[in-house]
């Protein structure tokens, strides 16, 4: 029997070389993280939550067209935003998901969204969990958006215009950090998204576990985060602002190979 | 209470390549919360891993392991369809156990 | 015969146009989206929503894609900018480096979360997110050039503590739509904030100007 008094955080042995572990060692933590993300233990509890019959109409999420017809999810997340008749509007995962949950499962919207991001340390809101089960089953897949309805062309349009508006006492738009290769702010690397390959690399990657949150976030996180830091106002969960500004960033990304849970700092 | 792992035996030549993620708050004790009160300590305190049900690892954690820890491991002598078993119980008593067939290498 | 034909073609060409001719909207309706979305997707209160409002040189710095800032639109962007700029009451354009030190490395300060205000004696001055600052610093950003050794390059005379100065508070005024928020214009940071940067930068004593 062998007994490990394990002062020390559990060490991975996979195959990597000293050698490999010396020449880049952020690459070879950056590959372990993306080999063994905790974010995959989420799956799991969205797909339960996909399936489940709740809500006051105890009705499961089978039943939401996710652009698919309902029921049909693979592939969805490659797809979206979109536009959906019978919302008459542009949607995203989560906010489409937020509307089956309201009006197939009757769940009250407000209480929805003031609990779609959810604490850190937590298991993730099931808005969190089911967007990642959602995304996950499209893992492989490319992101294929499309723009058809005149209302998908619109919110195209304004979700590159917001893209470089710049506001409040920062002077930021987005495209301030995120418009050149090569820049970081502290240690934290930006990702240029005026830059195809690179954005691809985002568009692919969320729902992710955001290590300092030791939970699932999503995009709709990411983009409130920015803006917190940008210094302007909160932004509202599934707004329009944030439905514009994917369906723009998802596009530019077009034919990205989806892979999530990603692995954010 | 404790939520199920996901665990990945692959094997590489007579080696079974073993990850193991688990879901565990790790909370060290040493925390505050919100209100700047002490989060209790509440942490995996042994892990026991088995190869057919003869014990291949046994590991006393504490503290210092992060919250949803990763574990991983090398078994020698394994072929496929073994069975690898992990089991982990907390300060508090919690238990947990999961089990996966090591699976042919690619 | 020929009238009827000719009655249906004209009313199957409407539905035709509208239904295939859906298309990326042009500048001014864009902007007209936009800016609506703007008004619609924030929770503010009339104090906050102000940081959502664009100043005349803000829209003019918000080209898109590939578009160019004519020289027409540098001209007025630089004008703007340094008819804005306000000195210290006390015409001290270099306060204390080690205030400016802590400042250039706080990069805290004015957020909003779920309607609160971050709650801070004052604002940071950021410059650590995008600049190299102290010689031995690895955590700092690079989206702006390095001010490793400023003052050890340019010395800190009168005309230089006043370029800097003005550079912090607005830095339009000599790159105009630069990346670099115009720190003192817009209010993130006081005057005085401003001096103790400058002499963080400039002063031979400061951590900046060691090797």
């Amino acid at each position: 029997m062998l007994k490990l008094r394990c002062g020390i955080a559990a060490i991975a042995f996979i195959g990597m070389s000293g050698s490999a572990l010396a020449a880049d060692p952020l690459a070879v933590g950056r590959q372990m993280l993306a080999e063994d993300n905790p974010g995959e233990l989420f799956i799991d509890r969205g797909k339960a939550l996909f399936h489940e019959k709740r809500g006051p109409n105890q009705v499961s999420l089978e039943q939401c067209d996710f652009g698919l017809g309902p029921g049909n999810i693979e592939g969805a997340a490659t797809r979206l935003p979109r536009y959906f008749p019978d919302t008459d509007s542009v949607q995203d995962l989560e906010s489409r998901l937020v509307t089956c949950m309201v009006r197939l499962q009757g769940f009250n919207r407000e209480d929805v969204i003031g609990k779609a991001i959810s604490s850190p340390r937590s298991h993730g809101s099931d808005v969190e969990n089911v967007a990642l089960y959602i995304t996950s089953v499209s893992n492989g897949k490319k992101m294929n958006v499309a723009l058809r309805h005149q209302k998908e062309y619109d919110m195209y349009k304004a979700g590159e215009y917001l893209f470089y508006r710049r506001s409040g006492q920062t002077d930021f738009g987005c495209v301030q950090c995120h418009g050149e290769s090569g820049k970081r702010i502290r240690l934290q690397d930006l990702v240029n998204m005026t830059d195809k390959k690179q954005i691809q690399e985002v568009v692919s990657t969320w729902p992710a576990y955001r290590g300092a949150h030791d939970t699932i976030r999503t995009m709709q996180w990411r983009l409130s985060d920015c803006l917190w830091q940008m210094r302007l106002p909160d932004l509202d969960y599934a707004s329009d602002f944030t439905i514009a500004m994917t369906t723009f960033l998802h596009y530019q990304g077009n034919g990205a190979v989806i892979k999530v849970p990603g692995f954010k700092r | 209470m404790a939520e199920p792992m996901k665990i990945r035996a692959t094997l590489q030549g007579d080696v079974a390549d073993v990850r193991i993620l688990m879901l565990h708050p790790m909370e060290t004790g040493t925390r505050k919360d919100s209100k700047g009160e002490l989060v209790p300590a509440h942490f995996i305190s042994s892990v026991i891993v088995t190869h057919n049900g003869k014990t291949v690892l046994d590991a006393q954690w504490s503290q210092a392991i992060s919250r949803n820890p990763f574990l991983g491991l090398r078994v020698k002598g394994a072929k496929a369809g073994d069975r690898i078993s992990v089991t982990w119980t907390d300060n508090k008593g919690d238990k947990r156990t999961d089990e996966v067939a090591v699976a042919a290498g690619s | 015969m020929k009238k009827t034909i000719f009655k249906w073609a004209m009313l199957s060409v409407p539905a035709l146009v509208t239904a295939g001719c859906a298309t990326y909207p042009d500048e001014a309706t864009t902007r007209q989206i936009a800016e609506k979305m703007v008004i619609t997707s924030f929770s503010t209160t009339p104090e906050t929503a102000k940081r959502l409002a664009q100043d005349a040189s803000q829209q003019i710095c918000s080209k898109i894609g590939d578009a160019k800032l004519t020289e027409a639109d540098a001209a007025e962007v630089i004008k703007l900018a340094r008819a804005s700029i306000k000195y210290p009451q006390s015409g001290k354009l270099v306060g204390d480096w080690k205030v400016g030190d802590k400042l250039a490395h706080d990069g805290a300060g004015d957020r909003i979360r779920d309607g609160e205000l971050e709650k801070r004696k004052e604002n940071g001055a950021l410059c650590q997110n995008c600049h190299g600052l102290a010689p031995d610093e690895i955590n700092v950003g690079n989206v702006g050039p390095s001010l490793t050794g400023y003052g050890a390059q340019r010395g800190n005379s009168e005309a230089i503590a006043k370029y800097t100065y003005e550079k912090i508070y607005n830095a339009w005024a000599y790159f105009p739509c630069s990346n670099m928020p115009r720190l003192g214009a817009t209010g993130h940071l006081t005057q005085e904030q401003i001096a103790h940067v400058v002499a963080y930068l400039i002063d031979p004593q400061s951590p900046v100007n060691k090797k």
